[in-house]
């Protein structure tokens, strides 16, 4: 531990809510960008597969093993990785690292039998059916795992909330979808109406809307002062640069304005932008939720002071 | 048989004995305290109060931070209900750390040293090797010493005995009658980990 990590930790100890720094500095900056990564290509596999776009799978698969590397460096001894798999009965953790490795898989064993790579284990097999049975229940259990870690983390009271998992959930979607846009403008394809995909995104935006509202809402009149002092951090503190410009204005305001063609036309490249800038919310979204993490001071009870 | 430890706050005058004996017994590198001391001040000149709070891990019976942990690392002895972590398994997620509301985990990350650019002291370095790089530390109610049937070094050392270490199973223990004799009660009851490290009140 450097010096300078040391008196941080030392300040750190002191202080009366101490910032979580495990899971966003350091190697712990690389859960974040693994759980970004992670949620993105998750959703982005389910909604591609939904609406039948071979590049979008592709690129939900390629960000799934970049977000599986993240994961990796998060760890400070990723040679003993395996162990993960040993926990999956109690641990959001260990499930997720099962979900990964089943969408990992199951993900190779589809696109083998797709045309498109020469299909060496023959479309239409047994073999390719199983795959995209696992790279389904992978993906779905990689949405779901991240939310459930983090309110399993009991040290942390703003974390430690029902509404996570569902929040993490939602954002996985949207940025499925919005994966799904940006592979679609990046072809040069416009959506038709019938596709339905912009109304979907701000269905779900809308929702993530009001999981956040209620989120704050929780977390303020909870009566927590830990979480409070994350709401703090996130609207007024620390983290308002993030929150504001990056979650609020990149992520839902930015592609809202566009979807209503106010601005310029739906062509290809304003979808490309809404899409790209809902993924980048949705980073910022996870970036500043993560780092907005405070751990419960231990205190004596008020009774016995 | 449940290992538990009763800290009278009336008692402690908050000399850092016990986190000086538990850094002198384990060798813990720098950044990582296994016991510490909290001072917490209240109220305004003239009524002004001091408190020491001792901490240190409190054995749950019920931890968030063994149900957290991936790889089975952290752990609970069946035999005496202490709460352990099994460093070649741990990979370093820092997840258990989250997962303890009572902060009482530390990672120990690479390069320590008390002195900076100077590196380790042959000392530091004697004291430390034993330790995993890159892995979760925590107390252990001093294992090793209680096979040898000794008490940990915190309880050992405590200058004003403000520290009991027993069995919570047994009712006629000095641990379980100080409890019920004096009201012990426990930090974060609502996070309903069942703690088995208890405070008497000050």
């Amino acid at each position: 531990m450097t010096s300078a990590r040391y008196d941080q930790l030392i300040n750190d100890l002191k202080s009366e809510y101490r910032p979580q720094r495990e899971w966003a500095e350091g190697r712990g900056a690389f859960l974040i960008y693994g759980h970004f990564l992670v949620g993105v290509a998750a959703g982005g596999w389910l909604l591609s597969r939904y609406f039948g776009s071979f590049d979008g799978m592709v690129l939900s698969y390629l960000l799934a093993c970049l977000g599986g590397l993240a994961h990796l460096v998060n760890l400070a001894r990723p040679e003993r990785a395996l162990n993960m798999m040993l926990r999956y009965k109690t641990s959001w953790v260990s499930r997720g690292f099962w979900g990964l490795t089943f969408f990992m898989i199951g993900g190779l064993l589809y696109f083998l039998s797709r045309s498109e790579f020469g299909a060496p284990l023959g479309e239409g097999s047994r073999i390719s059916a199983a795959g995209d049975i696992l790279a389904i229940i992978g993906s779905l259990t990689m949405m779901c795992y991240m939310g459930f870690v983090y309110t399993a983390s009991k040290g942390i009271p703003f974390w430690n909330s029902t509404l996570h998992p569902v929040l993490y959930i939602a954002y996985a979607i949207r940025g499925g979808i919005a994966v799904l846009v940006l592979t679609l403008a990046l072809r040069g394809q416009e959506l038709g109406g019938e596709s339905g995909l912009l109304e979907l995104w701000i269905g779900v935006t809308a929702v993530v809307i009001v999981l956040w509202v209620l989120e704050i809402q929780g977390a303020v009149s909870s009566g927590d002062e830990t979480a409070k002092r994350s709401i703090n951090d996130l609207l007024a503190g620390r983290l308002a640069v993030y929150f504001y410009g990056g979650t609020l204005l990149i992520g839902l305001v930015v592609p809202l304005v566009l979807t209503t063609g106010t601005i310029a036309p739906l062509s290809a490249s304003i979808l490309a932008v809404i899409g790209l800038a809902s993924i980048i919310g949705d980073f910022f979204m996870k970036y500043s939720s993560i780092k907005a993490g405070v751990y419960l001071p231990v205190r004596l009870p008020h009774l016995h002071r | 048989m449940k290992w538990g430890m009763v800290i009278d706050l009336k008692r402690c005058v908050g000399c850092y004995g016990c986190q000086l004996s538990c850094k002198a017994e384990h060798g813990t590198p720098r950044g990582v305290f296994f016991a510490r001391v909290l001072k917490q001040e209240e109220g305004q000149y003239p009524t002004v109060s001091q408190t020491f709070l001792p901490v240190l891990c409190n054995h749950c019976e019920d931890p968030p931070c063994v149900d957290a942990c991936p790889t089975g690392a952290s752990f609970v002895w069946e035999d005496d209900g202490t709460v352990d972590i099994d460093h070649d398994l741990c990979v370093g997620c820092r997840t258990c750390m989250l997962a303890c509301p009572y902060s009482n985990r530390y990672f120990n990350d690479n390069e320590q040293a008390y002195y900076g650019d100077q590196g380790q002291t042959p000392y530091e370095a004697a004291r430390t090797s034993q330790h995993q790089e890159g892995v979760v530390m925590k107390c252990n109610f001093c294992r090793d010493r209680r096979q040898e049937g000794k008490e940990p070094a915190c309880v050992a050392n405590c200058p004003t005995v403000a520290r009991h270490f027993g069995d919570l199973d047994d009712p006629t223990s000095n641990v379980s009658r100080l409890i019920k004799e004096r009201a012990g009660f426990v930090l974060h009851p609502d996070k309903g980990t069942k703690p088995n490290v208890y405070y008497l009140p000050a």
